[in-house]
């Protein structure tokens, strides 16, 4: 089976005032269907442009990145836009969740793009929350939400869509550790379930809920490995 | 409805959903903003309404002259050429030849007119008397509302008769009926015979303030420092002419006719002007256009700058709402997604603008035409044009920002805070 991602000699370089920033230098990594990985290194080791390019909102400079086996450098903005919105469900530090909006007017965003009709998004979107143990803050703006219920809700928004891969960029930055533990046990139980999960972190804890941890330095991939004692919510 | 237009459609209605959502998060913001598109949207109903109102008075005064009519005056003709020093002649004997030469005539009211003093016991007032002739009625259109009109026999000997306007009646005699009561026209007594039907007034001219006596008591008792020189001069004819005659022709015809009565040879200058109706109408209609034109055009600079304020107010909206712009593209929105979200925002913002510029207009029509009896008409037609233009403005120049908002760089506008 063809991996569901597929990193060859992938480079991104950026300009940035007058010098030329490698800021993923030659990474050639295989994600399968069903893994669950942390990425982690430090700030500047490459981990969030890497990030961008398989969440499909950046382009490689070179080298080739397959996503779901479609090469992503050589789609159009709309294409790569289909993309995020059909395999990729995105989770974020910040919650990313529009104020003033309901939790299922939130959840349902995605599926506007995806061209649903109203009726089927709030089904869609209810059954979503439903999933997550939200069914009775439906009606909740984010203000009237905890943070892990905010999270939840993006992630009921990430999975509506049924999407291939869970990107999460640093999920529990904003939650304190009772809630991170929980948010990280909900990412598993979905693992379970089948959908592939890659989390961003910097904190080794959390990479460890995973099932294999790479580790970025300079643009590279120094460490890619099985995690031994892998901790579960 | 096919899928493919309902889902268009769904897709429209959830860019209104949300920008309603956005409005109304800024809301002290958006009545600020749509304010400048409701001043201009009302500036510019209101300058169309001014303008029709304009076309329907002319069109009214017009038409209380008599529809189908050429008016002949004795002034030289300028039109034609240069002005000469010639005096003006229009004739009794030259309204009759046109009555029996011109083709289409239904019939002639020659005319002399003079500001006159009226006095009643009790009450004195100026006004215009109009010597006529008994048709004077069938061409210009009007009927007695009470009394007689000018009869053969008054004309065929003068007599001292006279009828009145209704606002003329109204400020001699005041709700007493005036029919047979005596009036003094300069000093002269005459008998009021008549009332006339009221023919309301345009622009403010009061179009029931005169009298009518007999053209040959006019001439006899009547005569002022403005009447013409010779024994059967007019001052005025008006030739009314058969429906569905083209009054071009008979203008021509008429022309013909007193020039060769008057003797004017080739290349020379006519000594009377013939206007037609029609042409009363097109060069009213021309000037009414242009003076709408201009209230519109001024009008429409309130609207532009509410537009421009539509513009800032759009980019400011733009730089707050990066970081949900990322968070929908990463979604899945591309690039037209977004771009139609702000253009429908902007339109939104506009429309509610225009839709309150629309009432307010409504109302400040209905004042104006009740405190200055002056039509302000705003037609169905207007009302729509007035929205949709609204949303057009707001298309137009939430464009900038529109396109602005969807070229963002995702993980740019993910990013900002």
């Amino acid at each position: 089976m063809t991996p569901l991602l597929e990193a060859r000699e992938l480079r991104k370089e950026y300009a940035l005032g007058g010098e030329v920033v490698r800021a993923v230098d030659g990474v050639d990594l295989d994600i399968a269907h069903g893994e669950f990985v942390a990425i982690m290194g430090a700030s500047g080791s490459g981990k969030s442009t890497f990030m961008n390019m398989i969440g499909a909102l950046d382009v490689p400079t070179a080298g080739t990145l397959r996503i779901d086996g479609t090469d992503i450098g050589a789609l159009s903005g709309d294409e790569l836009a289909a993309i995020r919105n059909r395999k990729i469900g995105f989770v974020f530090q910040q919650f990313n969740l529009l104020p003033r909006t309901t939790a299922l007017d939130n959840v349902a965003v995605p599926l506007i793009y995806a061209g649903v009709d109203a009726a089927e998004r709030r089904a869609r979107a209810a059954r979503r929350l439903g999933a997550m143990g939200l069914a009775d803050r439906m009606d909740h703006t984010p203000a009237k939400l905890s943070g892990g219920q905010q999270q939840r809700v993006a992630i009921a928004r990430a999975l509506v869509t049924e999407p291939l891969l869970l990107l999460a960029d640093e999920p529990t930055g904003a939650l304190d550790t009772a809630t991170s533990e929980d948010i990280m046990g909900v990412f598993q139980r979905l693992n379970g379930e089948g959908i592939t999960v890659v989390v961003v972190t910097h904190e080794p804890d959390i990479a460890a809920y995973a099932a294999r941890r790479v580790l970025f330095r300079d643009g590279r991939v120094i460490e890619d490995a099985p995690v031994r004692e892998r901790r579960a919510a | 409805m096919s899928g493919r237009l309902r889902r268009g459609l769904s897709g429209w209605l959830i860019n209104v959903r949300i920008a309603l959502t956005a409005l109304r998060v800024n809301l002290t913001r958006s009545v600020l903003t749509t304010l400048g598109v409701m001043i201009g949207v009302l500036a510019v109903i209101l300058a169309v309404a001014v303008g029709n109102g304009a076309k329907v008075s002319v069109m009214e005064s017009i038409n209380a002259l008599g529809s189908n009519m050429a008016i002949v005056v004795p002034q030289p003709d300028r039109r034609g050429g240069q002005r000469t020093g010639e005096r003006g002649r229009l004739t009794e004997r030259d309204a009759r030849a046109i009555e029996r030469l011109v083709p289409g005539v239904r019939a002639i009211a020659p005319q002399l007119r003079s500001s006159v003093q009226l006095t009643v016991p009790g009450g004195r007032a100026s006004s215009s008397a109009i010597g006529v002739t008994p048709d004077y009625g069938r061409v210009a259109g009007v009927d007695v509302d009470i009394g007689r009109f000018v009869s053969d026999l008054d004309e065929r000997t003068a007599a001292r008769v006279a009828v009145l306007g209704p606002s003329v009646a109204a400020k001699l005699f005041g709700d007493f009926d005036p029919v047979g009561q005596s009036v003094r026209v300069n000093r002269v007594p005459f008998e009021v015979v008549g009332v006339l039907q009221s023919k309301g007034s345009s622009f403010g001219n009061d179009n029931d303030d005169l009298l009518l006596v007999p053209l040959s008591t006019a001439r006899q008792r009547l005569a002022s420092a403005t009447t013409p020189q010779g024994p059967d001069d007019l001052q005025l004819l008006f030739v009314g002419v058969e429906d569905g005659v083209d009054l071009r022709q008979a203008k021509r015809d008429m022309t013909r006719v007193l020039r060769d009565r008057n003797n004017v040879r080739r290349g020379e200058t006519s000594p009377f002007t013939i206007s037609t109706t029609e042409e009363f109408m097109e060069e009213s209609n021309t000037v009414t256009g242009v003076f709408q034109g201009v209230l519109v055009a001024i009008a429409s600079i309130s609207l532009l700058v509410g537009g421009i304020g539509i513009m800032n107010i759009m980019l400011v909206s733009v730089t707050e709402r990066t970081r949900e712009i990322g968070l929908r593209m990463a979604l899945g929105a591309r690039r037209r997604d977004i771009r139609n979200q702000f253009l429908v925002e902007a339109a939104v913002l506009c429309v509610i603008g225009g839709a309150i510029g629309l009432a307010l207009a409504v109302g400040a029509a209905a004042v104006f035409e009740s405190v200055a009896d002056f039509p302000a008409p705003i037609g169905p037609g207007t009302a729509v044009g007035a929205i949709l233009f609204s949303a057009l403005i707001g298309l137009l120049f939430g464009t900038y920002p529109a396109i602005r908002a969807s070229r963002l760089s995702p993980i740019e506008a993910l990013r900002s805070e």
